[in-house]
């Protein structure tokens, strides 16, 4: 084995990221306070049923919008199905905690929906007749309308790349539309579809912002409170690891129930355009008014809401320094996307020359980070610094390094590090899965030495990939909340870090303006990458 | 110490650690010189490129270019710094980037080379992929993008050219005029080349020396004409496809007898004391056609090959022999017909095992 730049590079970044992941699963050995008795004989059942209903429930929904959102754009032509194409991912930009802001406004006594119906039809007592969207159905609605584009975008990929020839197959034998949908597009899609789902389960296991908005009491919360009340660190990692076994048991009984069949076919013929349906009449208005549906109540609803009360109270736009707010979040943006490109760039290429084991393994393990919920790693790193801090720096009288790592802009990107690195490694390593390995060794053969290859070869190649992985560390950044919560400097706001503090003390209407920003905001990365996310260079 | 250009001296190829062409020996004497290696499919072929550009590591013997050790047991010279190019058999083209930026990618290589310089428009004419220089590798075809990768490769100019199956994705109607062309211009270049290829003709014709990779070992290494006419295993015989082995018994110093066939006259390229037992190598334009003879042999089968028809005949000891006849032969013989073969039998090189 040869020991060159590379290795040595790959292996201390892997390593940087996986040793506060091991820190946070190793607590979970450690001893507990006798917060654990307390929560076990008040309220831990209640924390583990609202866990799982709202995971089954978001499933569940994200699947049925998801999927049912991405068969009608792929197979079928209505009126706008290119537009919802790609207007469907811009739920992307809603954040679930914007969305409770959302439904809370509306619904809410004397709320909007209030003064829509008192301008329509006058004044009377409509409070009692308006639904209320809140509790654990506000969350299970926040978290589906903002998530389900994770299912939609990798099942509509996965139906891209469908044969032809096994939908025609389907046509020969006298399928209906709907036995070819369950029979065939569905079980070959499962793959992409789980994935999708599984995105969606982490991150509704790991949501903190709309179920602390709506005070419901789940894990995570529990994690946050074990931590915020009790400073008891090792039970929120037990928590959070009963939470990740939860996860990782579903995925195990679904693994299991596909047995031996293969979900691969021949990408050749895959590859063929599909014959899209051209609907028409009431099953043309069907397909369209489900992806209107979908698209208003997930992008719409929320966006309107939030430039309604922006409009209805314009103070507090001059309240707010809006340009402080947006130079804060785009220099955070910037900054971590930067540092996790370059670093996962590295390592990925470190993984490629040294083709070593241990270097694979250790890349492996690294990109865990991102099923640990942002509150665990915020507090883990807090704990892990101080510890540090006490055991280490200060026995060999340095001066404290607390500060310059808690409540700082270091340690902000680190810890965004460490929880988005998997999305930065996998996003360019499925770029360099394209690049044959080949290629490389044409490069050598023509003289490029190891860096050159690097730099005049990979890096023209991996664009595109680099760009998709720069927007996705991005949205994750603008939309992240409780990592910069806990960890950023003190005065340091962004647009998701103020429209929190303003909706935990009920000012919504003020939550409505950083809200409507960081809409936007993303809204305009997601518009810029929609063809790369949605993969339509392939089409 | 040798004064050949090339040399390779008891390696094995490995792949994976595991030993796949065992204790390779063969040298290029002078620089220019092409070399062409045979081989069926999975033998190693590749692997020995590979190796020789520097892509993987010997753990025995030694590889030598220029009289400059570049692999051995302890030595290992990075590809890149061997100024060896490999075209691969597969599209190894970079495919961000436009035919033409590949081609060119591949003379900044010999930016300070002193050789002759090597024109890129002769080069794109010669392989005749003018048309395709502003299309994408994934737009053009795979004989197109082999076309594209040689041209590549030839425009480095290196010290060592290695191609991979350079025209097995070439269309036949083009794969000849194509091997006149790279011949052409290796010479005009004296750019030292090894091809690797399954394909005996194209090795023939493009070799100065061709070496047969057979069972682990290289079989033979040898000028064209010799590992034509002068196999020396029954593994080359087979692998070349070019006759049958008949038992036959020397009667004396120019002539051997069979039981079926007679006499049979001719030069015997290694000597057999009298009386001894041996397989003889028939080849297929061995026998001649003739319809007076009395020595008559069964037609089983006839194949239509443009040129020429391969009878295959059946003797009395059931023995099937191939015979080549010119396809312009007026008097054809169908299947369970008798077909007369020319006596004495006269073979200009007897082969025997």
């Amino acid at each position: 084995m040869r020991i060159n730049f590379w290795y040595i590079s790959s292996f201390i970044i892997s390593l940087f990221v996986i040793i506060p992941i091991l820190t946070v699963f190793s607590s979970f050995f450690e001893n507990t306070t006798n917060y654990y008795q307390v929560l076990k004989d008040t309220f831990l059942l209640e924390y583990i049923l609202n866990s799982v209903i709202l995971l089954l429930c978001v499933l569940i929904l994200t699947f049925l919008i998801g999927t049912g959102s991405a068969y009608l754009v792929s197979f079928f032509e209505f009126p706008f199905s290119n537009f919802f194409k790609w207007a469907l991912i811009l739920s992307f930009a809603v954040p679930p905690y914007i969305y409770a802001y959302s439904l809370t406004a509306f619904f809410e006594n004397y709320g909007t929906a209030y003064t829509i119906l008192k301008n329509l039809f006058g004044e009377a007592n409509y409070n009692q007749s308006i639904p209320k969207f809140d509790g654990l159905l506000g969350v299970i609605l926040s978290i589906s309308f903002s998530l389900y584009a994770y299912v939609y975008i990798l099942a509509r990929a996965s139906f891209l790349y469908q044969s032809q020839n096994l939908i025609d197959l389907g046509k020969n034998l006298g399928f209906t539309k709907f036995k070819t949908l369950y029979s065939i597009i569905l079980p070959a899609a499962r793959p992409a579809i789980v994935a999708g789902l599984s995105l969606v389960a982490m991150e509704t296991l790991a949501e903190f912002g709309a179920v602390d908005f709506f005070s419901i009491n789940t894990l995570t919360t529990g994690i946050y409170n074990s931590w915020i009340a009790f400073d008891d660190l090792a039970f929120a990692n037990q928590l959070s690891f009963f939470l990740l076994l939860f996860i990782f048991a579903l995925f195990i009984l679904e693994n299991l129930s596909r047995k031996r069949a293969k979900y691969h076919f021949n990408s050749k013929s895959g590859l063929k355009q599909k014959q899209k349906i051209q609907l028409s009449g009431a099953k043309s208005f069907a397909a369209f008014s489900f992806c209107f549906v979908v698209f208003f109540l997930s992008f719409l609803f929320p966006l309107s809401q939030m430039m309604y009360w922006t409009l209805k109270f314009p103070e507090n736009l001059f309240d707010l320094q809006i340009i402080k707010l947006l130079t804060n979040t785009l220099y955070l943006v910037f900054l971590s996307s930067l540092v996790l490109i370059i670093f996962a760039l590295t390592s990925n290429y470190g993984n490629r020359v040294t083709k070593n084991k241990t270097l694979n393994v250790l890349s492996t393990l690294s990109i865990s980070g991102y099923a640990i919920p942002g509150v665990i790693l915020a507090v883990a790193f807090i704990t892990f610094i101080a510890w540090f801090d006490d055991t280490v720096v200060k026995t060999y009288g340095f001066l404290s390094i607390k500060k310059v790592f808690i409540g700082s802009i270091l340690g902000l990107v680190i810890v965004y590090f460490i929880r988005f690195y998997s999305l930065a490694f996998n996003g360019i390593k499925s770029g360099y899965e394209k690049i044959n390995i080949s290629v490389d060794e044409s490069s050598y053969l023509l003289g490029y030495s190891k860096r050159k290859t690097f730099m005049n070869i990979h890096i023209p190649f991996l664009r595109n990939s680099l760009l998709f992985v720069f927007i996705l560390i991005s949205l994750e950044i603008i939309r992240e909340l409780p990592i910069t919560l806990i960890l950023r400097p003190f005065n340091f706001e962004t647009f998701a870090t103020t429209a929190y503090i303003s909706a935990s003390e009920d000012l919504l209407e003020a939550a409505a303006v950083p809200s409507l920003f960081l809409i936007l905001i993303a809204t305009f990365f997601i518009m810029v990458t929609s063809k790369y996310i949605l993969r339509d260079k392939d089409e | 110490m040798s004064n050949n250009f090339f040399e390779i001296n008891d390696v094995d190829f490995n792949v994976s650690g595991k030993a796949k062409v065992k204790n390779v020996s063969f040298s290029i004497e002078n620089e220019g010189d092409i070399i062409c290696l045979l081989g069926p499919s999975g033998i190693g072929k590749t692997t020995i490129l590979r190796t020789i550009a520097g892509l993987e590591k010997i753990k025995k013997g030694t590889i030598k270019l220029n009289g400059k050790t570049l692999s051995s047991n302890k030595i290992n010279v990075e590809p890149e710094e061997r100024n060896i190019s490999l075209a691969f058999q597969d599209n190894s083209l970079f495919p961000h980037y436009t035919i033409e930026k590949n081609i060119l990618l591949g003379s900044d290589r010999n930016k300070e080379n002193k050789k002759q310089k090597l024109n890129l428009k002769e080069i794109i004419d010669l392989l005749d992929i003018f048309h395709i220089l502003n299309k994408y590798p994934h737009e053009v075809s795979a004989g197109e993008a082999q076309r594209a990768s040689l041209a590549r490769s030839l425009l480095s100019q290196p010290d060592l050219l290695l191609l991979d199956e350079p025209l097995s994705n070439v269309d036949q109607s083009f794969k000849e005029e194509i091997q006149v062309r790279i011949k052409k211009i290796l010479n005009q270049l004296k750019i030292t080349t090894i091809i690797v290829t399954h394909d005996s003709y194209e090795a023939f014709y493009l070799g100065s020396k061709c070496g047969i990779i057979l069972n682990q070992e290289l079989k033979q290494y040898d000028d064209p004409y010799k590992v034509y006419h002068f196999p020396n295993s029954v593994e080359v015989v087979n692998f070349l496809n070019r006759g049958i082995l008949v038992p036959a018994k020397v009667t004396g110093k120019n002539t051997l007898e069979n039981l079926d066939l007679g006499t049979i006259e001719g030069n015997f390229i290694k000597e057999y004391p009298k009386g001894s037992i041996v397989q003889l190598l028939l080849q297929p334009e061995d026998l001649e056609h003739d319809d007076k003879s009395n020595l008559k042999l069964e037609v089983v089968d006839r194949k239509f090959r443009g040129t020429n028809f391969i009878y295959t005949l059946k003797t009395s000891s059931n023995t099937l022999i191939p015979v080549f006849v010119h396809s312009h032969h007026i008097h054809q013989h169908e299947v369970d017909e008798k077909f007369g073969i020319k006596r004495p039998i006269h073979i200009e090189h007897i082969v025997c095992f």
